[in-house]
Parts: structure tokens; sequence; C-alpha cells
């Protein structure tokens, strides 16, 4: 088995070790670590369809979302069931992890036969609608949602549920980054990851290659899927102990997950994760700040830096070590 | 069995017919010159050919199965390959990458790995002589190195059909003739059928291509051996713009 083809995951296994540890040690600092690590997930998640493809989803939240209604169901089902013990939360995760790569089958089914643009129009409706249909219905306790905090004392006791909530749903998110890095890396190194290239820089051209075009498109839109619904499963439903539509379909993230993996750099493996991080300190620094007005300072801030730096600071960074021994560690 | 035969084929734009009732077959091994100006179909037979577009009318048989209907990685990956006009590199990833791209999804498709395919791409850069330049960045190159390029990665496909798109304008005579010898070459040894579109009768297809067919606004205008198309007037005429000379062939 080769090691050398994981170098690239060194500098990011680093980074989240620094993070998780800087969080542990330092009294008070647990939290934005959380956040970033939140935001690293998210697009490193993200960049799997986004970066390799060059399609923009627009109802990216919606994965995130039904995430977290998979933990949240799977919480307030089985609680009383005593001998899962703490598979109850597994589950929660592998449920929310399977809503999502479901509706992410059925959307990208049909909307991924579409080109680009088209497809991009297609999705925005996904994450309203799904939105709509849950609070119209009345499906899943509609718009009051489902809270899960009683339900987790009485399953695991008071302390537990706490450290649940409060250290290992973020140490989860922690874990999820780092796995959704080794599938990044891994798709890139395969067949996966070149017919991704091909039809990222010239859809027509694959075809005509021999590559089809909608199978990898599908592939990597149900990884990216997937991996929103473990990140709303352990950082949203888990951490808050409750969910409810009006937050988790909110398209915001979406277009922050978009700001992160471009400005980190779109289709590499350290950039959603330096994007992540950058965007992270810049609103929770902003929140200390100017508290309220966030997201208006940031938004001039990253098209400032997206219209410098189109390929974003590690596609930059991986043009200057070319031919360097760094460059099989940036990538 | 004819490797590809084309059975009346026609390809409407609105009310411009591109493509005229274009019948046309290519034997396993064979090399054939489709030759017309700008305008003639060429280009939107060889997109009928390979799966770009679908005829208003006609059928497309390769090795004696309809494809007309086949999406174009299909065919690709049942042996038609081809190059583009303007060469078109997937300008992000390096040279050797582009044509190991050809490798995994041409006609080995299943059967090679990333390893192998990168190894067969050494052997076509090679082949062509750009492996100098193999971990550049594609889309940096000269347009006769994304040529040469175009070539290389069409051949790792492994064809059974090799479909040209004017290959070898803009080159200087000394790359043609190599890049003729190169084909020729590359048709016995591997069994390709070639089949190279120009837009002149050249010193690419004199060479090289047994029979010439010659387009003529959609419609097939002539189809002969290509020393006969050659001295043909009124083909010669309508291309060269004057009356044949002997010497023509090889200037």
């Amino acid at each position: 088995m080769k090691l050398r083809r994981y170098y690239p995951l060194i500098p990011i296994y680093l980074l989240y070790l620094t993070l998780f540890l800087i969080g542990f040690h330092v009294r008070g600092l647990w939290q934005p670590m959380a956040l970033l690590a939140f935001y690293a997930a998210l697009g490193q998640a993200f960049n799997i369809f986004l970066g390799m493809t060059g399609y923009v989803d627009f109802g990216y939240v919606a994965f995130l979302g039904l995430g977290s209604y998979g933990m949240a169901l799977a919480v307030s089902s089985l609680y009383r069931v005593e001998w899962l013990g703490g598979g109850i939360i597994v589950i929660g995760l592998l449920l929310g992890l399977a809503m999502a790569a479901l509706l992410s089958t059925a959307v990208g089914g049909i909307a991924l036969r579409l080109r680009g643009a088209y497809f991009a129009i297609a999705t925005i409706g996904v994450n309203e609608g799904f939105k709509y249909l849950v609070t119209g219905a009345r499906l899943w306790g509609g718009s009051e949602g489902i809270i899960i905090s009683g339900d987790l004392r009485e399953a695991f006791g008071v302390e537990v549920a706490n450290s649940l909530a409060t250290f290992w749903a973020d140490t989860l998110l922690f874990i999820i980054a780092a796995l959704a890095a080794l599938v990044t890396l891994h798709y890139m190194q395969s067949k996966i990851g070149y017919a991704l290239t091909a039809l990222r820089e010239d859809e027509e051209a694959a075809r005509v290659m021999g590559v089809n075009t909608t199978k990898y498109k599908i592939i990597a839109f149900i990884t990216s899927a997937a991996f929103a619904g473990l990140i709303g499963a352990s950082g949203w439903a888990l951490k808050m102990t409750y969910v409810f539509p009006e937050d988790v379909f909110e398209i915001t993230y979406t277009v922050e997950a978009i700001v992160i993996v471009l400005l980190g750099g779109a289709g590499t493996l350290l950039g959603p994760l330096v994007g992540g991080i950058i965007y992270g300190v810049l609103k929770y620094w902003l929140a200390v700040l100017a508290p309220g007005l966030q997201l208006l300072i940031l938004a001039p801030i990253i098209l400032l830096i997206i219209v410098a730096l189109p390929q974003g600071i590690i596609g930059v960074l991986k043009e200057r070590v070319r031919g360097t021994a760094l460059e099989r560690v940036i990538v | 069995m004819a490797l590809l035969k084309l059975e009346g084929v026609t390809k409407r734009f609105g009310g411009l017919t591109a493509v005229d009732r274009v019948s046309l077959e290519i034997e396993s091994g064979e090399a054939l010159g489709i030759v017309g100006p700008n305008g003639s179909g060429k280009t939107t037979l060889y997109n009928i050919i390979s799966g770009v577009y679908r005829p208003e009318e006609g059928r497309v048989l390769f090795e004696g199965r309809d494809i007309t209907g086949l999406p174009p990685y299909r065919r690709t990956q049942l042996g038609i390959g081809r190059t583009f006009q303007i060469p078109r590199p997937f300008s992000s990833a390096t040279v050797r990458e582009n044509v190991a791209i050809g490798a995994m999804f041409g006609t080995l498709g299943g059967k090679i790995g990333v390893g192998e395919a990168l190894e067969l791409a050494d052997h076509y850069l090679e082949l062509v002589g750009l492996q100098a330049l193999k971990d550049k960045a594609s889309g940096s190159l000269t347009p006769v190195e994304k040529k040469l390029m175009e070539l290389a990665r069409a051949l790792a496909m492994k064809p059974k059909l090799l479909l040209l798109d004017e290959a070898m304008a803009g080159m200087p005579p000394k790359d043609i003739d190599r890049l003729v010898g190169l084909l020729k070459r590359v048709k016995e040894e591997e069994g390709i059928a070639i089949i190279s579109m120009v837009e002149h009768i050249m010193r690419a297809v004199a060479g090289f291509a047994e029979r010439v067919i010659v387009l003529h606004q959609g419609k097939k205008f002539l189809e002969a051996p290509t020393a006969e198309a050659l001295s043909d007037p009124r083909v010669v005429e309508i291309y060269l713009g004057r009356p044949a000379e002997v010497g023509d062939a090889s200037g």
C-alpha cells in the first residue's frame, strides 16, 4: 500500500488536530473551534460536488436539514429503547445520511441530466419546496419541529446528554470533516476524479472522450449530500438538541458553503478547510465587533477576495509550489 | 461487414440542410479522406458519427449495429475516437493526465486502472513526440502542441475508428509528413480505420488516404480513389480555384 498517495492529508489532519487541541485545552475556545470545524466540514462536503463538478446546487442546505431530521427522528422515536444505548446516536447519524442521500438521488437523477446553469436553477426550488412541505403538510412536527433535549436526558441521564450536545456533537464534526477529506482525496486519485475534472473543464468534450457525465455527476452529488446529512445530524440536531424547519432549511448556509469553497479554492483538497477557517474566523470576529452586521460586512470582503483570487487561496498556492517538493502536499 | 456505414444521413438546422442524404462506408483498417470547404457539412457529419447530433433521417451503423440513438460516450466505448478541429484540452489537467483520460474512458474502459492509463499515456506521448511536456498544464501549450496532444489522447482511447478533424491544419509541412507517417504506422500496427477531414486536398490526404469523398453544400459530390479525385477538373476547380497541375499532390 503506497503511503505516498496519502501525503496530501497530512497538512489537513494536522490542522484539524491543532484546532481540536486548541479548543480542548484553551478555556472558552471550544465553541469558536467548533464553529470552524462546522464550516470546514461544510466546505469539505460541498467541495465534493461544487468544486469537483463545477455545478452549483442552490438547494444544498436541504441535505443538512434532512440530516438534522434524521437524528431528531431517531432520538425521539428510540430514546426509550434502553439496550440501544449510544447506538441511538449512531442510528441518528446513519438515518440522517440515508435521508439526505435519498433526496439527492431523487433530485440528482432528474436534475443532473441538465447542464450547468439549468441545473442550478432547478435546484433553487428544492430547499424551499422541502421547507414548505414540512411546515405545510405538518410533517415531522411541522413548523413546531422536534425537540430532543428531554429525550436525550431520559435516555442517557443529564450529564451524558449534556456532554453529547456540548462536546461529542462538535467532536463528530471534526471526524466527519476528516472523513470527507479522505473521500475527496480518494476520488481525486481514482477514475472518478479524472472523469469529474474532464466534465468540469469541458462537459461536451468529456462526453465525446467516453465519460458518462451524468453518472459521475450523480456520484459526486450523492456523496456530497451524504456528508451534509452527517453534518446536519451532529452539528445541528445533536448539538442544538432541537430541529425547526425555519432554521435547518435556511438558504444562507448554502451561500456560505459556496463562498467557503470558492474562497479556499474549488476542487482542491486543502481549499475548503482553509476557506472554512478563514470564513469562520471572520464571521466570529465580526460578530463580536459588530453584532448583527456579520453577513452585511462579510459579503464585500469575500467578493473582493473572489474577484482578485478566482482560483481561491489554495488554487493560487498550488501554482506557486508547482515543481517544488511541496507540490505533493498542497493539493 | 463495413466498420462504419452511414445510410442516407440528413441533418437540418431549421431551414438549413447541413448534411443532405449522405451515405458512406469504411472498412476496418482503411484510410478515407473527406474534403470540402467550410459550410460543406464536414463537421456536422463528424458530429453525427460521434453522436453529438442526431440526424433527422438516415442511420449510423457501427460494426453492423444501429448506433443512431446512442449517446457520444457509448460510441467512444464501442470504438469511435475523435479529435476536434479546435483542440479541446482539459486545461487544468497536465498533458499526461489529458491523454490518460482518453485511455481510461475509451475502449479499454473497465479494464485498466489509473496507473496503467498513465503509462499508456506516456507511450502515446512518446509516439507523437510530446513526452518532454507531459507534466505541463495542457492549457499552456502552443496550438500545434495542443493538436498533437489531441491526437495522442484520441489514440490512447484505442479506437477502432479514428475521426481526425483538420488534425494537421496549421502545421509546417515537415510535421505533416511526420504525422502522416505516424498515422500510417498506427493504422497498420493497430488496425485502426482513419477518416481524415481536411478543407483542401493537401499532402496530408494525398499521401495517406486511399479514397476520398468530396462534400459540397452538404451533399456527397464525388467519391473516388485519391489520385482520380485529385485530377478531376471539377473538384480541382472548386477547391484549388484553378485547373490542376502535375505535382499538386506533393506540393
